[in-house]
């Protein structure tokens, strides 16, 4: 029976390390939940990247993020997305109209179209006349080469399927950015207040290093 | 015994190849791809498949293998232990996402698997009526946390599939553990009663021979 008992023992610390391993020391047990939590730890850096859209001609993403005293919040959409991307379209209205009060522009507004295909410079633009976008907040574009746009969502796991309606899902998120193109901090695409206060606190920090 | 399996070798090799060959399919890329394509197949095809490889694999190793093996196994307790733990770890969701993004988790995913099926066909008959209703005590009632969660979470637990399949398993998973249980409960009924008819019996012949010989000078 000690045999018994102590490989049972051993198979439970194996399982218990596992357990911990998967779940980020029992604090995540979704991917979505990981991801958000490793980023703070580890920030992600921007690959390389082109984008166009309406007022941006082939801008290097590392670039347009880049400065000090900058942040950005990114979401991930594609225009015709009925669902959660009318939740960050909204969203994006309404942290543009709380940035409109300030001073400072150091906070802007990034959406990112993962479907260039679809997604072409009328569509975006179109996009932009819908939510009220304000070019000076808040941009709109999609990448430039379609293949440089795994890279960018693998880099920071956004996940796009196919919804079985001719659509997409995708885990959307506000995705804060800082200014030297690094991935910071990821909250609920629910969590405005919190998201902008802390883009706007990382911007300060990034104005007077 | 080896009368017996030689008598059924030619059965017996025939069926190791069709295990192989379900071992190989599974493992084959394609196959892997669409059987991951959905939560609900990824977990209720290729679980279940690559348990029942480990299962009927098993019995094919050396017979002093394995019969060292179980003297580190009394009473089936470090089988269903591992078996326990290595399918709750494979049901946290993010399992199912890492998988599909990171070889190393894909392949621990199905030797853990092949394990537990291997594990669990060890060292279920030894663990009699007690140590499994511990095994399932813990293990069901697990699923079904689990398939609840799956179910009624109005968000998606895995990035990489959708809300409606993440419910169709949900449900299936409860489904599962609750005919698993009916079908444990009955089992254990029909064996109770065949023992309280045979156990008298055996007593019988038991007492006969051991009064026999006395009689006998």
């Amino acid at each position: 029976m000690l045999r018994t008992t102590l490989s049972a023992l051993a198979l439970a610390l194996l399982g218990w390390w596992s357990a911990a391993w998967i779940t980020q020391n029992f604090q995540a047990w979704t991917a979505e939940g990981a991801r958000r939590l490793v980023v703070i730890e580890q920030p992600v850096a921007v690959p390389k990247v082109a984008l166009t859209g309406p007022g941006l001609v082939d801008a290097d993403l590392h670039t347009w993020l880049s400065g000090a005293g900058r942040a950005t919040i990114v979401d991930f959409v594609y225009t015709r997305c009925p669902t959660v991307c009318t939740t960050l379209g909204s969203g994006f209205q309404q942290l543009q109209h709380a940035l409109a009060k300030e001073t400072t522009d150091g906070v802007k507004l990034l959406s990112i179209s993962f479907d260039p295909t679809h997604d072409d410079a009328s569509s975006l633009q179109q996009y932009a006349t819908q939510w009220l976008a304000d070019p000076n907040r808040w941009a709109i574009a999609t990448v430039r080469d379609a293949d440089q746009l795994q890279g960018l969502l693998k880099a920071f796991q956004v996940v796009v399927i196919d919804d079985g309606r001719g659509g997409y899902d995708h885990n959307a998120a506000l995705l804060v950015l800082d200014g030297r193109g690094r991935l910071v901090r990821i909250f609920d695409d629910t969590e405005l207040e919190l998201a902008l206060n802390y883009a706007r606190s990382i911007a300060q920090q990034g104005a007077s290093e | 015994m080896t009368s017996i399996r030689r008598a059924g070798s030619r059965g017996a090799r025939w069926r190791t190849a069709a295990v192989l060959l379900l071992l190989s399919l599974m493992l084959l890329p394609t196959v892997r791809r669409m059987t991951e394509s959905s939560m609900t197949a990824h977990m209720l095809i290729q679980y279940p498949c690559l348990m029942l490889v480990g299962a009927l694999l098993v019995k094919k190793l050396p017979t002093r293998w394995l019969s060292g093996a179980q003297r580190w196994n009394e009473l089936g307790i470090t089988g269903l232990v591992g078996s326990a733990l290595a399918l709750s770890v494979l049901m946290v969701p993010r399992v199912l996402d890492l998988a599909l993004v990171d070889a190393r988790v894909e392949v621990l995913k199905l030797v853990a698997l092949g394990a537990a099926g291997a594990a669990l066909r060890l060292s279920w008959r030894r663990a009699g009526m007690v140590v499994q209703a511990f095994f399932l005590g813990n293990m069901l009632p697990m699923t079904i946390v689990v398939g609840t969660l799956y179910q009624d979470s109005a968000a998606r637990v895995c990035n990489a599939y959708r809300l409606d399949d993440q419910q169709a398993l949900g449900l299936a998973l409860i489904v599962i553990a609750i005919v698993a249980a009916a079908l444990w409960l009955l089992h254990v009924a029909t064996r109770r009663t065949g023992n309280s008819a045979t156990y008298p019996r055996d007593q019988d012949v038991v007492h006969a021979a051991l009064r026999q010989p006395q009689r006998g000078p």
